[in-house]
């Protein structure tokens, strides 16, 4: 079998390119895009995929980490009192006002957390010695990304709720979705804000993560224990990133912007395509003549439709590798996960796939009986 | 589904019964233009032999390329029918055209429409694929005809090394390679220089000679006249004169050589 789709695309590159360049940059937009998305709107939920807690308990009804109230600290005792659970540590959320020399008022979400070694909230991110430095009072952890908002660096102090606090360290990837982050002590963040409670959140640990979702069913609906609600660690990092991804209308638009890309590049992809079958029409209109059938000529499109497409997706792919290396060593919230990997791949294919059925109409100048007039 | 009746055709020509290859009977085209309707062909019969080159000639626009677009099954007429190997083409659906012109058709145009990213090996094996035919015995045909116009040496060429003279022989190699029963070509030598159309026009009429197919060949060419085994000139949509100067032996004896109608 000749090759033929696949020998015109190789030996005539130049008449393709651009339809290349359209797959891989409309690959290299929704692939970006994604990871944007995953890394600012993930950012919601730092606080639950950054810790090693298997269980969530909140206010009930809580669509957010960032959304939190406070619960009774009765809830510990629960928590405790079942067998399954094995270390169980409170998270307390102030949101407080940041100053420091040179700087204006800048709103900052101050997490309280166990400070100890074996502390399960931020222990991803944060080091033994670095819990230990947080131990002492009016010591917190801020994030490197923040530096530039907050007027300070490292070892400097600041006034939070006009309280002094000092930063011990900064560390990377503490970016927060809708404001600053600041870590300190449970004790350190009740004393900035004493109305805020005790506790916002329980966090347990279980024998057996893989019986999170039946402790968390069990654990909930016992109202002698105040208002709470369990949730197992992803749902509750889910909640988060969902609500803020389609609540805030964010989400939809980046699907909206999705469509779009791969529309445009359709449309823009197929032109180069419909050229290039209607500058073959003669060739084609004689392998017609001579008995090849339409949907064998059709079938020859959508080759070459396929191969700008696997073309386009490398092409993109390591460009949006590259790009997305160079953002994350800025500190840009990037992450991009198999899944969604997968679908911007699958999207980059259907884009070129529509290219190759728009181009087909290329085919309709590739009438035989034409030949002969 | 078509069904030609090959195996007739061959035991007739055996007994030397000459049965015509392709019939066109009372057929009718005309073309719509605006409000305007210009009547090509009107109520035209005729019939080709196997083993001969046919030439229908005549000036621009007197309908020669209608006529060989509607009798090789590339349109169809408003009327009448055309017997393409015992088959009537009206009755075939488009597919089952395709299919039948896969089968016994082949195609030789003025402008060769070589695909320029392919050698002339390739260009020649692109049919055979979709006819089945894979492999060795794909190879072996494409040499055998390359071979056979002459152009084994330039196998792995492209069209844009190759002169005029040579793509149109490629260009007939690809015809040729699904040994058709009937070929058809379109001004086969207009765009040639003298060589290069001589050549063309010996190979057409040895493939009609040794390959006991049916050539129609449409074409102003004068020089064509010459090498014909029977002409036919056309005006105005009809056929107005007609000769003969080889050909099928039994066709020459019934007919008679040199014959003026």
């Amino acid at each position: 079998m000749v090759a033929l789709a696949r020998k015109t695309l190789f030996r005539e590159w130049r008449r393709f390119l651009p339809a290349v360049l359209t797959v891989c940059f409309a690959g290299l937009l929704l692939i970006v895009q994604a990871a944007l998305v995953l890394g600012i709107f993930g950012s919601a939920a730092i606080y639950v995929t950054a810790s090693s807690g298997d269980l969530w308990v909140g206010y009930p009804g809580t669509q957010s980490v960032n959304l939190g109230r406070p619960i009774y600290r009765d809830v510990e005792m629960l928590l405790r009192m079942n067998p399954a659970v094995t270390r169980v540590e409170p998270f307390l959320w102030v949101d407080a006002d940041w100053h420091a020399t040179g700087v204006g008022g800048v709103a900052v979400s101050v997490v309280g957390i166990d400070p100890s070694v074996k502390g399960m909230v931020f222990d991803h991110m944060l080091s033994p010695t670095l819990r230990q430095d947080l131990q002492e009072p009016g010591s917190i952890v801020v994030g490197k990304a923040d530096l530039g908002q907050l007027g300070v660096q490292a070892g400097d102090h600041a006034w939070i709720n006009g309280h002094r606090v000092h930063i011990v360290a900064v560390i990377p990837g503490l970016r927060a979705l809708g404001g600053v982050n600041v870590i300190s002590s449970l004790d350190t963040a009740h004393n900035l804000d004493p109305h805020a409670g005790f506790v916002t959140y329980y966090v347990a640990k279980l024998a057996d993560y893989a019986q999170a979702p039946v402790v968390a069913e069990n654990l909930n609906g016992n109202p002698a224990f105040g208002p709470y609600q369990v949730w197992t660690a992803p749902a509750f990092a889910l909640r988060s990133q969902l609500f803020w991804m389609f609540d805030t209308g964010a989400g939809i638009a980046v699907v909206f912007l999705a469509v779009i890309v791969v529309l445009v590049g359709a449309v823009i992809a197929s032109q180069t395509l419909t050229a290039v079958v209607i500058s073959l029409a003669a060739e084609y209109a004689t392998l017609n003549a001579l008995g090849v059938g339409m949907p064998s000529l059709r079938w020859v499109v959508m080759e070459q439709a396929t191969w700008i497409g696997g073309l386009g997706l490398i092409g993109g792919g390591l460009l949006s590798a590259v790009l997305l290396v160079v953002a994350h060593g800025q500190n840009v919230p990037v992450a991009m996960t198999p899944q969604v990997g997968l679908i911007c791949g699958g999207l980059v294919l259907a884009l070129a796939l529509i290219s190759g059925l728009l181009a087909m109409r290329g085919l309709l100048r590739a009438d035989p009986a034409s030949l002969l007039r | 589904m078509f069904a030609p009746s090959l195996s007739g055709l061959a035991a007739s020509v055996a007994s030397d019964k000459v049965v015509p290859s392709l019939v066109a009977e009372g057929i009718s085209k005309s073309f719509v233009s605006g409000i305007v309707r210009t009547q090509i062909l009107e109520r035209f019969s005729f019939s080709i032999l196997p083993q001969e080159l046919t030439l229908i000639s005549g000036p621009s626009g007197c309908g020669k390329s209608t006529l060989l677009s509607i009798l090789s099954g590339l349109q169809p007429a408003d009327g009448g029918r055309v017997l393409a190997l015992g088959q009537d083409l009206g009755q075939l659906k488009s597919r089952n055209l395709e299919h039948f012109r896969l089968r016994y058709t082949g195609f030789v145009f003025q402008g060769f429409n070589l695909f320029s990213a392919l050698t002339a090996c390739e260009q020649v094996k692109l049919p055979l694929a979709y006819m089945g035919i894979k492999g060795a015995e794909a190879n072996r045909r494409v040499m055998a005809v390359l071979e056979e116009v002459g152009m084994s040496q330039h196998a792995h060429l492209r069209p844009t090394a190759l002169s005029g003279g040579e793509k149109q022989r490629v260009a007939i190699a690809r015809a040729l390679v699904k040994t058709p029963k009937l070929l058809f070509a379109d001004e086969p030598t207009s765009a040639l220089d003298a060589s290069s159309g001589q050549v063309v026009i010996d190979l057409l009429h040895r493939i009609a000679r040794d390959h006991g197919t049916t050539v129609l060949c449409v074409s102003h060419d004068p020089r064509l006249i010459q090498h014909a085994d029977r002409v036919l000139v056309m005006e105005d949509g009809a056929i107005n004169r007609e000769w003969r100067s080889g050909g099928h032996p039994a066709a020459r004896a019934m007919v008679g050589a040199d014959t003026l109608k």
